[in-house]
């Protein structure tokens, strides 16, 4: 759906982006991960059509952004980090204003898109006294408008509440489930990025560190949380076993190691075993892990 | 057809802002201060010597046409540039900033057609604000003074015409869209500028200054064998329009001008716009 050749950009002498080469294919969630000024605003400009690469391409469908602008955004619909609109005119107004620029749009799409974000009650209410999360939700129904095949979604739950997350995030998972929508993210919420998301991409000082699986940066060992009494004698005992490592109180094993054998040892030696707890690497360790990497 | 749509609500969106008023409403206290300071007697005496020296009854031609021609002038030249600049200045510099401009742009639109739909409205304001200025200065001036005889009296166009009540009311009605027309050469350097990469503020500023200095050089004597290439040398040229035998000729070079002037401020500010990164 979405592939970045060789993509870069520099503002002056400063670079954003060198050499994105990335390809996201139909029906993704994707995720675009990165510090601020990492260059994911300036990745979803370029391919938006908004900001000029220094060198590279961006295609939507095989279509060039660069060459064929207004065919490559047909279908296509974004929001940004702060979303803006015409503040002292109605949400309606708002949508039927940005929908026109792309074709005229019966009441009934843009009512049912109205309904589909939840925003039916104050729809017709100025956007100066919408909430924060009524204007994220407003951005995404403006982005549904009408029905495009990919979103490209930068912070879409920035700002918003515990509860307005949990929502966004439904809705996200819904258009990609329902309307087989592909979806590009950007967020500095990792735990629903996690969530979420089939593949990522890394992005640091403008260079593309990881892109994949996040999963697969976990690496294949597995990793419990161990409370032993006495603590030295059964580090002693793990330490018989070949590719176990005891680090404070993870335990490390290679694929294939079974844990209940190293319990029963254990138990064995007369040591006590408290709890043996499944440790899953959370994507935010990992993040902080390879964004904090010498280059 | 989409055009027009999209037009129709790029005006909805000039229209249904409470700042896009301003302009309107100032005009409407600078006018009731005209009217005032021309009650007072020493102005009045200042017309009725004009008036008197050449033979005619200051009564006759000292009418609501004849006030609401100067309120015309005195208040359009420099506070019209001003308003006008300020709408010009905010057009694309505003959505930029406020970050409408990106909503906007996501979608499969030229950015051509943007900075046409937005110097399309930046003209359609001008009109309305010079008609408003001058359809309100004609009523204020009818119920000031009532009905008769238009006198003008511009001396740095050389004009000096003492008209009768119909004539000269519909010379005034006439003149209306011809100063429209000149005025909206402030709109599109207005509009110029609003396609640069600067604040809102700093495109009307940079457009009144242009305005300002041509205005202030023209008047330096030294520059005298120039004036045809100043701009504000062709603005004033609506004004012909009140001589006994109007110089169709040299109006329509003068508008050929401020046109030619306009287009080169569209083409220029759409291609400036065309190869702008928005962020």
């Amino acid at each position: 759906m979405i592939r970045l050749d060789r993509l870069s950009k520099s503002f002056g002498a400063r670079p954003a982006l060198h050499d994105l080469t990335l390809e996201i294919p139909k029906g993704q969630i994707f995720g675009l991960l990165g510090h601020n000024g990492a260059g994911k605003s300036t990745t979803f400009g370029m391919i938006l059509g908004q900001v000029f690469p220094s060198g590279g391409a961006a295609y939507i469908r095989d279509v060039s952004v660069q060459a064929h602008r207004l065919r490559a955004l047909q279908g296509v619909g974004a929001i940004f980090e702060t979303p803006a609109f015409y503040d002292y005119l109605s949400g309606w107004t708002n949508l039927r204003i940005l929908t026109s620029y792309t074709r005229r749009l019966p009441k009934g799409e843009l009512m049912e898109t109205v309904k589909f974000v939840g925003l039916e009650e104050r729809i017709h209410d100025p956007v100066r006294v919408y909430s924060h999360g009524m204007r994220q939700r407003l951005a995404l129904a403006q982005a549904l408008l009408p029905r495009p095949e990919l979103v490209l979604l930068d912070e879409p739950a920035e700002g918003l509440d515990p509860e307005g997350i949990h929502e966004m995030r439904h809705l996200i998972l819904r258009l990609n489930r329902e309307r087989g929508m592909t979806v590009l993210l950007s967020s500095h919420l990792l735990s629903e990025v996690e969530q979420m998301c089939d593949r990522i991409a890394v992005l640091n000082k403008g260079r593309m560190i990881f892109e994949g699986k996040w999963t697969e940066l976990a690496g294949d060992a597995l990793r419990y949380r161990l409370d032993i009494d006495p603590w030295e004698k059964g580090a002693a005992v793990i330490a018989e076993f070949p590719g176990a490592v005891l680090s404070e109180n993870i335990l490390m094993i290679p694929p294939g190691s079974d844990i209940a054998g190293i319990v029963a040892r254990l138990v064995h030696a007369g040591i006590q075993v408290r709890a043996v707890e499944p440790v899953k690497q959370s994507l935010e360790e990992i993040y902080l892990t390879l964004v904090s990497a010498p280059a | 057809m989409l055009f027009l749509t999209q037009f129709r609500f790029e005006l909805l969106k000039m229209f249904a802002r409470k700042r896009t008023y301003i302009g309107f409403a100032a005009f409407l206290v600078m006018e009731i201060f005209v009217l005032f300071m021309l009650s007072l007697p020493k102005p009045q005496a200042h017309m009725r010597h004009l008036i008197e020296q050449n033979g005619y009854a200051f009564g006759d031609y000292y009418s609501g046409t004849t006030v609401a021609m100067m309120m015309l002038l005195w208040t359009t030249t420099l506070l019209g540039s001003l308003y006008l600049a300020l709408v010009a200045g905010d057009l694309m510099a505003k959505e930029v900033e406020d970050g409408t401009m990106r909503m906007l742009l996501c979608r499969p639109v030229s950015r051509v057609r943007v900075a046409l739909l937005k110097y399309f409205s930046a003209v359609v304001y001008t009109f309305a604000l010079i008609g408003f200025i001058g359809l309100t200065a004609l009523l204020a001036g009818l119920i000031y003074r009532g009905y008769g005889g238009l006198f003008v009296f511009a001396p740095e166009q050389g004009i000096f015409a003492l008209i009768e009540p119909a004539r000269g009311i519909r010379l005034y009605l006439a003149a209306i869209p011809l100063l429209a027309l000149s005025m909206t050469t402030i709109s599109s350097i207005g509009f110029f500028f609003s396609c640069f990469n600067m604040k809102p503020a700093a495109a009307s500023i940079v457009t009144l200054s242009v305005i300002f200095l041509d205005f202030i050089f023209r008047g330096i004597p030294y520059f005298e064998s120039l004036h045809p290439y100043f701009i504000t040398t062709h603005l004033s040229t609506w004004m012909h329009i009140y001589e006994s035998y109007p110089p169709w000729w040299r109006m329509t070079k003068d508008y050929c001008y401020l046109c030619g002037l306009d287009i080169t401020c569209l083409i220029a500010g759409a291609a400036i716009f065309l190869r702008r990164d928005l962020k």
